[in-house]
């Protein structure tokens, strides 16, 4: 029974695996297809939501036919938790890279300004790194980066207020306002990006230690131990 | 505003506050010997009033020997010898003075297969009573008994028939029902569940959780989702192989249920509970 349940929670952190790979494409795609303003990547990019959402629904419906039939607990019971939410945090960041792309769409023939799409960019390439740390943590069984996840949200944040102040100040033209409208909505998706990347890293350290941390703003005080 | 950064430690609040605690037990390295063969070795542990707690480990690991050292029944094996010190409410249970009688009237105990008297329902739970001279107000204590053991609406019109016609799981209730009637302080169950079907099972594990409010509860299981589901406390013992080949039980870890089923602090624990070895 053992080896089955072995192989069972193998498979769901392969698929896991995949899926974190498809959503970093979905990423990279995204920011591509605003980059290029292509439309063709758009469209293709809707079309490869179908493959992430595959891995997704397989997993989600895993999970709870091994919790019914394997009982799973200690390390185990934290690491099918951990798949359960990871697989819920890829979903919601490969969801933002379709708003992403059909954002790219509304904004078509919009003038563009290539210093706000410089900074997104970044964002994005930031948000990947993140992503890829979170996940790289979670399958090391590692907590290494944990604390590094959110200072790398840090900057990220901080340009997404920036791209903001940016896009107002972009003037009273009609065309170049709605185009910043759309780029304040990208600007957001990314941010989200991270924060869901920063919530895989407290699911690597919630799997590696054996307690949840989580971390918030000022207005929350510790909680006691 | 910059985000300040504040850890919130949610899964490390203690259920149970440690100072809220009574402890009913304390077993200091306890060693039961079995001739010349070690079952138990220095087993040290607090047992906690009106709380369930569970044992759990491996066959042979010495569960319940350890269990029935807590009333004495290691007594009654004649090979048996037990070394350390077993105190119970501060009192010495071993030494000299203690009527082991006695410490089976106060720490009852159920075992593994129903084991009811060839009498009637009735009779098995005023038994106790009338042997230990606890006739005053025979028939309330009864129903108070099988009240408690949440069998009298079965049997409460029935009360002259034999309890052998009585279901595996009634019978089980029965027997608790005998051991609390005689007022244990203390009740210890081995097994209580092993020999029954899943409902008789979930109606024993809700009677603990009921009878936890009067009394304190040690129960020994194998089934590991049993003890997660009605322990407060979980004491996990392990096997260890002397050099000379012989086994010998030991407690690897003693805590809260929860952190011995979510993030036990042993290697041994997390491999046997989650089932890759022990």
């Amino acid at each position: 029974m053992r080896d089955l349940y072995e192989v069972e929670l193998g498979e769901l952190e392969t698929l896991l695996r995949e899926e974190g790979e498809l959503v970093d494409r979905a990423i990279r795609g995204a920011l591509n297809a605003l980059a290029r303003d292509d439309l063709e990547l758009v469209d293709e990019l809707v079309a490869f939501d179908d493959e992430i959402d595959s891995r997704y629904l397989t997993i989600e419906q895993g999970i709870p036919s091994l919790l019914a039939r394997q009982t799973p607990v200690a390390s185990d019971l934290r690491l099918v938790l951990a798949i359960l939410y990871i697989n819920l945090h890829l979903e919601r960041i490969a969801d933002y890279c379709v708003t992403v792309a059909k954002l790219v769409k509304l904004a078509q023939g919009l003038p563009r300004d290539a210093g706000v799409l410089e900074a997104l960019a970044e964002m994005g390439e930031r948000c990947r790194e993140m992503l890829g740390t979170g996940l790289a943590d979670f399958h090391a069984r590692s907590a290494r980066n944990f604390e590094a996840l959110v200072d790398m949200d840090r900057p990220i944040d901080r340009a997404n207020r920036k791209l903001i102040d940016r896009l107002i100040a972009l003037g009273p033209d009609e065309a170049q306002r709605e185009w910043a409208m759309r780029m304040i909505l990208v600007s957001r998706c990314l941010e989200r990006v991270g924060d869901h990347a920063v919530d895989i890293g407290e699911q690597a350290a919630y799997l590696v230690r054996g307690r949840f941390e989580e971390f918030t703003d000022a207005s929350h005080k510790k909680s006691p131990k | 505003m910059e985000a300040i950064r504040t850890k919130i430690d949610v899964a490390g609040q203690e259920r149970l506050s440690t100072s809220e605690r009574e402890t009913v037990f304390e077993a200091r390295d306890i060693s039961v010997f079995y001739g010349d063969q070690r079952a138990i070795d220095k087993v040290s542990i607090d047992i906690y009033r009106r709380l369930v707690t569970a044992i759990i480990g491996p066959s042979g690991c010495g569960k319940s020997t350890f269990i029935r050292t807590l009333n004495r029944m290691t007594d009654l094996v004649p090979s048996a010898r037990l070394t350390g010190e077993l105190r119970y409410r501060g009192i010495d249970l071993y030494g000299p003075g203690v009527d082991a009688v006695e410490v089976r009237r106060r720490i009852g105990m159920v075992f593994q297969k129903p084991n009811p008297f060839p009498k009637s329902i009735y009779d098995n739970v005023a038994y106790g009573l009338r042997i230990l001279g606890m006739k005053k107000d025979l028939d309330e204590r009864v129903e108070k008994a099988l009240h408690s053991a949440a069998l009298w609406d079965e049997v409460k019109d029935r009360l002259k028939d034999s309890a052998l016609g009585l279901s595996g799981g009634q019978q089980q209730r029965l027997c608790i029902a005998r051991a609390i009637a005689v007022e244990p302080e203390v009740i210890l169950l081995d097994e209580p569940a092993s020999a029954l079907d899943p409902i008789a099972t979930s109606a024993i594990e809700d009677l603990m959780h009921e009878l936890k409010r009067d009394f304190t509860i040690v129960i020994v299981t194998h089934n590991m989702q049993q003890a997660a589901r009605v322990a407060d406390m979980t004491a996990f013992f392990g096997l260890n192989v002397t050099p000379k080949g012989s086994r010998e039980g030991i407690l690897v870890e003693y805590d809260n249920t929860e952190k011995i089923f979510t993030n036990p602090s042993d290697k041994r624990t997390e491999g046997y509970v989650t089932g890759r070895f022990g």
